[in-house]
């Protein structure tokens, strides 16, 4: 695949490096031609180009015309929804993930400005140490298809309604699936019959708002 | 009037503003960019990012505001001027931009901008309050006056050839054109009118339309 | 020998320079010309996005423009010219924020 990357910097160089290993074709965009030169290519190939990703001509120049994704993970939020924007625009480019650096704009982080996948760290940081610690409530791990599905995770506190009983019974609405629990270090796959117990770590993917459901039916009223 | 961006033109335009009686915020990241003002300034002053929802809700603004995106930044000035129209239904916003490619992606828009050019200021207040009088230039019998107008979308669809007043030049989209007798008018078109006062006039009651002058 | 000018090619096209909407390759820079047979807004998000199809004899194509409500003189009936760079799935064609022209 043709993946243009927006940004040399700590994130860009390694999406570069590790994105090469699978023999992808990468162009790597940035104004400093010092950053640019710190990539080591494994695989694949990685070009660096000098210049200002948030120009046409320089988007031009990498591909993107025919590009099969863009990154756009430069340290600044502007510089990535304009990336972001000239490629769905300009381009057409099938797919553009953008970083938010800012979690307080990532409200922009979507169509709007052409984003198709948006990741931020903090974002996702915060999630996991959730995830790490929370017992008893409702973590978001993860969001997919522009927002439109969602993985779920809720390690089961001892007070549960759920504990004690079978998948099936969680009476679980049509918008969630149980994909896995997570018991012991082990993972196991869920089927109608098993049963839950305490400090399981269930994981879920939901489409649309299922949070009342979930509340409901794993961690019992507020 | 919110004024993103206190460098000169931002600074320039908060005085002119608050001396033609305004009421006028001025944001800016840095607050010792708020020092351009002078001290008979008295208008608000809010450190923070000017695509920040909450600092333009603490800014006051409305549907009804005007917004002026100045600050260095194109992007940043785009993105202001983007969440002031989209998500708070602001309709006079204006960005300016450097470079004049992006400036024809941003016209795409629907967003007016103005490049970085002698008397910015000035063109920025041309678009954001009623017009002035303000003439590019006059015959030497002061029949005609040559003055710009940016097209609203009172006019769009309609003939250039449906207005008295003698179209000369039109910019869209980063172009240039001069216009044929069937080309229609179109939203932010940006069009230089070769007219009499009362053909201006009438030109820019059109303008106003039904949808109610903008104060 | 006498030369058909083609059904699919008539004067106003060529002198546009219009590509039929069943032709338009992805990601090539293109112009189309139709007339406008649906408008609507779709919101995303609390925010406002124009979406309208453009209609000419061989189909259909979607234009997509981010953050606005509506256009003036972008109207049900209106022929209309389309430059951009269009994404083709599958059947759709779809432009973001094109150039446009109001044709009479």
């Amino acid at each position: 695949m043709k993946i243009i990357i927006a940004g040399a910097g700590s994130v860009g160089r390694y999406m570069a490096e590790q994105l090469s290993k699978f023999g992808h074709d990468i162009q790597l965009i940035d104004t400093n031609a010092k950053e640019l030169a710190r990539v080591h290519a494994e695989g694949g190939t990685v070009t660096g180009l000098v210049g200002d990703a948030c120009e046409i001509s320089t988007l031009a120049k990498a591909g993107a015309a025919d590009a099969d994704v863009i990154a756009a993970v430069t340290g600044d939020d502007e510089d990535n929804l304009v990336v972001s924007l000239l490629a769905k625009q300009e381009f057409a480019v099938p797919r553009v993930v953008a970083r938010v650096n800012n979690p307080n704009n990532e409200w922009m982080f979507n169509d709007m400005w052409g984003v198709d996948v948006s990741v931020s760290t903090p974002h996702l940081l915060t999630a996991l140490v959730e995830e790490a610690v929370a017992v008893g409530s409702l973590v978001k791990l993860l969001s997919l298809e522009h927002g439109k599905a969602g993985l779920n995770e809720v390690t089961l506190a001892p007070g549960s309604p759920a504990v004690g009983n079978t998948i099936a019974n969680l009476k679980l609405s049509r918008e969630s699936v149980v994909v896995a629990l997570i018991r012991d270090g082990h993972v196991v796959a869920p089927t109608p019959d098993t049963v839950l117990h305490e400090n399981d770590e269930v994981l879920l993917l939901s489409t649309g708002d299922a949070d009342e459901d979930l509340q409901r039916a794993l961690i019992g009223p507020r | 009037m919110i004024i993103v961006g206190c460098g000169r033109v931002g600074s320039t335009l908060a005085i002119e503003l608050e001396n033609q009686g305004h009421q006028v915020v001025v944001v800016d990241r840095n607050p010792a960019a708020f020092r351009r003002l002078g001290e008979d300034f008295t208008g608000r002053t809010l450190v923070g990012v000017g695509f920040d929802r909450d600092i333009l809700t603490d800014a006051g603004i409305t549907a009804e505001s005007a917004v002026m995106a100045v600050t260095s930044g194109d992007n940043s000035n785009i993105m202001i001027a983007r969440v002031a129209r989209e998500l708070f239904g602001v309709e006079r916003v204006v960005a300016r931009i450097y470079d004049p490619r992006r400036a024809a992606i941003y016209e795409r828009l629907g967003i007016a901008t103005v490049a970085t050019v002698a008397w910015t200021s000035n063109r920025i207040l041309r678009t954001i309050l009623p017009h002035d009088g303000a003439t590019d230039w006059t015959d030497p019998t002061s029949t005609y006056q040559l003055v710009e107008r940016r097209i609203t979308g009172a006019l769009a669809g309609k003939s250039v050839s449906s207005t008295p007043a003698h179209v000369a030049l039109i910019n869209r989209h980063g172009k240039a054109d001069i216009p044929k007798s069937d080309t229609l008018f179109q939203e932010a078109d940006v069009v230089h009118l070769l007219a009499t006062s009362e053909q201006i006039s009438s030109f820019d009651a059109h303008l106003a339309g039904h949808e109610g002058a903008h104060s | 020998m006498f030369r058909k000018r083609s059904k699919s090619n008539p004067p106003e096209v060529v002198a546009y320079d219009a590509t039929p909407v069943a032709e338009v390759q992805s990601r090539v820079h293109t112009t189309v010309m139709g007339q406008i047979t649906s408008i609507k807004t779709q919101p995303s998000r609390g925010l406002p996005n124009l979406v309208m199809k453009v209609t000419d004899e061989s189909g259909s194509a979607t234009v997509t423009w981010s953050g606005r409500r509506s256009i003036g003189g972008i109207t049900l009936g209106r022929k209309i010219l389309i430059t951009g760079v269009a994404m083709r799935t599958g059947g759709i064609v779809a432009f973001v924020n094109p150039e446009y022209q109001l044709l009479a």
